[in-house]
């Protein structure tokens, strides 16, 4: 506990100095709030329930989005490593799609589908979609062929292969990539909300930012970041949780 | 009686890991070694033989007693105790060549004279014809021959070897360690030579110093009577039986301690 | 017998692109999608080249690319400085620690309307909000790589007379480089990410900027030419990384391996 203190006692410095410049008038309040006062915002936004609309909005679509994209994803990792014609298929296209940076998918989205929900789940589940089936095709791939040979000595069927000994196998790559995936997905759902949409984290902030609330967009910000945060390290505990076996 | 190269004087060690308790490692350690003299130490796994030779390279800090080369106190490391690791540390980075050439970057030399001392080093290890390689390339025991090219080329004062042959396998053990002994009768350093491998004390050696348990401590020293120049033949005499033996016995005696077998 | 292999190989690989681009085109020109949604291939492909030869597409481009090229050299310049200062000065390393595992993780893009605040629309908020949403995956990287230096390599250097600065210059740094290119492989797609969409949020022109105008003028055939411009770009900045890591780790087993 006390060297969690210690340890993150820079932050509450920062903090603090940022209070006193901006109290004291180093800095106009206009450029930035003081902290005390984006503390307050964030509790009126959140009293109102404002604050959970737009993250309950942004919740449904992250999940909805990324979660499309780990069912297909992974689905398609699997596949293209069971399949060397299959590989040789695909494979070009994916190592050519893999660097496009997936916000450029924003606009034709927005032609797609408008600015409603399923626009940005379907930013994010494209997005998510590549690091996924990357991470699940290096898994599969890197399987040492003697587990799969032992496992089919013991009398496994193909089906029960793949599914007891590849997916077991290819679950610390596939976990990667979905980590990678989780990451992304969240700069595309503020992204894709701050361009156009009518709801959401990433909508609220900008709105806020153009109404002149500093103090409420700041509160946004955290917000965001906070949630972010949070889903990183809870994915993280389900990660070692998972992988414990391996750490034994 | 020839001069004394190093000495240790109630020499203290005591390592603390990053969680757990402290150990001690070395405890009251006293130990001459005269010029142009080759020492081996042995003793059973985590007796604080390598700890030693840490000390003496400055590597680690002393907290208690003395180690001096030629009466001048050890402080931090330096070029005049040149070492040789285990796992080789080449700068896997350089090249042969430049590895080699690391040390005497350091000097004030010039250029042609450099690349001339380093070759003739290369040489002397047999590594002609791989100067452009990189460590990765290269097998564990040619990896070592770079490794004492580079400690060599530099011309120390002693040199200080810890387990240098312990990675490699038996063939190539047996090929380094006669072309130690040959490298040895040209230079003639004043070597301090750790080892687990009895056999290669003996062989190698003027005296062998057996350590205790831990806290490490000095339990015997024998004097390895054997002409020299050496080479394997040595091996097949009833001497260097008898010597493997006594020392076998004495190092025996205290892995039984160290694994809580006998007290 | 090998070139034969690998002639096959691209063949099997252009299959489908090739299929997407005749279905596409037969699909447009057959009215089954509106032209709208999804302009013919051959008339983005007629709008790309109009654009080259007018040279309006290499304004466009050049703008992108100048952003992206001073955010991210100055993320990778003052990342991996921080990143070895971590590893060299207790002071920085205790400020910068829980910055890093805060601010790694989060989405920074969140700050975006911040930086216009302070820097207004033109390029700096831009260029300041890529730097800083790819600046902690360098510093960690950087941190890290310099942590896990074999100490007997270290020892070694010291032995053979390296002082405090060689160490840091000859060892700690070549060490690092590995992790530090990793790290550099990570945050050029993520400054990318947030320049096209910087790009569409607050004007000031580049390829994001004329691809959310073109959406919202309706004209899907300058949305989709962008879109290729921009996905050419960033296959070939991350191919022109991939050469340098095998330029600069010619040593490393990884690249030795490849080449056998």
């Amino acid at each position: 506990m006390k060297k969690l203190a210690i340890r993150y006692l820079p932050i509450a410095l920062i903090i603090l100095f940022w209070e006193f410049a901006s109290r004291a008038g180093l800095v106009s309040q206009d450029v930035l709030p003081a902290f005390s006062a984006v503390m307050v915002r964030l509790w009126e936004l959140s009293a109102g329930g404002e604050m959970l609309v737009h993250v309950s909005a942004s919740l449904l679509r992250i999940s909805s989005g990324l979660g499309l994209g780990i069912i297909v994803g992974s689905a398609l990792g699997f596949l293209l490593a069971a399949s060397i014609t299959a590989q040789r298929l695909i494979q070009p296209t994916l190592t050519f799609l893999y660097p496009l940076p997936k916000s450029a998918l924003i606009p034709v989205i927005i032609i797609w589908l408008g600015f409603g929900n399923s626009a940005q789940i379907m930013v994010i589940f494209l997005g998510s979609l590549l690091p996924i089936v990357l991470g699940a095709y290096n898994g599969a791939k890197g399987v040492e062929n003697t587990l799969v040979w032992s496992a089919r000595s013991l009398g496994a069927n193909a089906i029960e292969t793949e599914y007891q000994v590849i997916i077991r196998a290819a679950l610390p790559d596939l976990l990667a990539g979905i980590r990678v995936a989780l990451a992304l997905s969240f700069v595309l759902l503020i992204s894709s909300e701050m361009v156009g949409a009518q709801q959401g984290m990433g909508f609220l902030v900008a709105f806020l930012g153009d109404g002149g609330d500093y103090a409420g967009m700041f509160a946004g910000a955290f917000v965001i970041s906070a949630i972010g945060f949070a889903a990183d390290r809870a994915y993280l505990a389900l990660y070692h949780h998972l992988l414990r076996y391996r750490e034994a | 009686m020839t001069n004394t190269k190093i000495k240790f004087e109630n020499v203290e060690f005591t390592y603390i890991p990053p969680s757990g308790r402290p150990v001690r490692a070395l405890e009251r350690l006293s130990l001459d070694v005269a010029e142009n003299e080759f020492v081996s130490i042995v003793g059973p796994s985590g007796c604080g033989k390598s700890t030693l030779l840490y000390l003496l390279g400055g590597f680690l800090p002393l907290e208690h007693g003395e180690i001096t080369v030629d009466g001048r106190k050890v402080s931090k490391p330096g070029p005049d105790r040149g070492i040789v690791f285990q796992h080789f540390a080449l700068f896997p980075w350089k090249t042969v060549r430049q590895n080699v050439l690391y040390g005497l970057e350091r000097k004030k030399m010039d250029a042609a004279q450099r690349d001339e001392l380093a070759q003739k080093y290369i040489d002397l290890v047999k590594l002609t014809g791989f100067e452009d390689s990189w460590p990765a390339q290269l097998s564990g025991g040619m990896k070592q021959r770079v490794a004492i090219a580079r400690t060599l080329v530099t011309d120390p004062d002693v040199l200080l070897m810890d387990e240098p042959f312990g990675a490699l396998d038996a063939q190539t053990r047996g090929i380094l360690q006669e072309e130690l002994l040959a490298i040895w009768g040209l230079t003639r350093k004043t070597v301090l030579f750790v080892t687990h491998d009895v056999h290669e004390a003996v062989l190698l050696s003027d005296r062998v110093i057996v350590m205790s348990a831990r806290p490490g401590r000095i339990k015997s020293t024998v004097n390895i009577d054997l002409p020299r120049p050496r080479n394997s033949e040595v091996t097949r005499s009833q001497n260097f039986a008898s010597y493997c033996d006594e020392i076998w016995g004495l190092v025996r005696e205290e892995a039984l301690v160290a694994s809580g077998i006998k007290t | 017998m090998v070139a034969q292999r690998k002639i096959l190989n691209i063949l099997m690989g252009a299959i489908l692109p090739l299929a997407v681009i005749v279905l596409w085109e037969v699909a447009t020109r057959e009215r089954l999608v509106s032209p709208f949604l999804l302009p013919p291939f051959s008339r983005v492909m007629v709008r790309l080249w109009q654009d080259i030869v007018s040279g309006e597409i290499f304004s466009l481009a050049g703008q992108t690319f100048l952003r992206l090229a001073i955010s991210y050299s100055v993320a990778v310049v003052v990342g991996v400085t921080l990143g070895i200062m971590m590893a060299r000065v207790r002071f920085v390393r205790w400020v910068l620690d829980p910055v890093i595992s805060i601010g790694l993780p989060t989405p920074k893009i969140a700050f975006l309307p911040i930086f216009i605040l302070w820097f207004g629309v033109f390029d700096t908020p831009k260029i300041v909000m890529a730097i800083v949403a790819c600046i902690f995956p360098l510093i960690a990287g950087t941190w890290s790589g310099t942590q896990g230096v074999d100490k007997y390599l270290v020892w070694s250097a010291q032995n053979l007379g390296a002082t405090r600065r060689e160490l840091l210059l000859h060892v700690i740094f070549p060490a690092a480089l590995p992790q530090i290119l990793t790290a550099m492989q990570v945050a050029l797609p993520i400054a990318f990410i947030v320049v096209i969409v910087t790009e569409m949020l607050s004007g000031g022109s580049g390829l994001g900027g004329s691809m959310i105008e073109g959406a919202r003028l309706a004209d899907t055939a300058r949305v989709f030419e962008n879109l290729i411009v921009i996905g050419l770009m960033g296959f070939a900045f991350l191919r022109a990384l991939q050469i340098l890591r095998r330029r600069i780790l010619a040593w490393h087993p990884e690249v030795l391996q490849e080449k056998n």
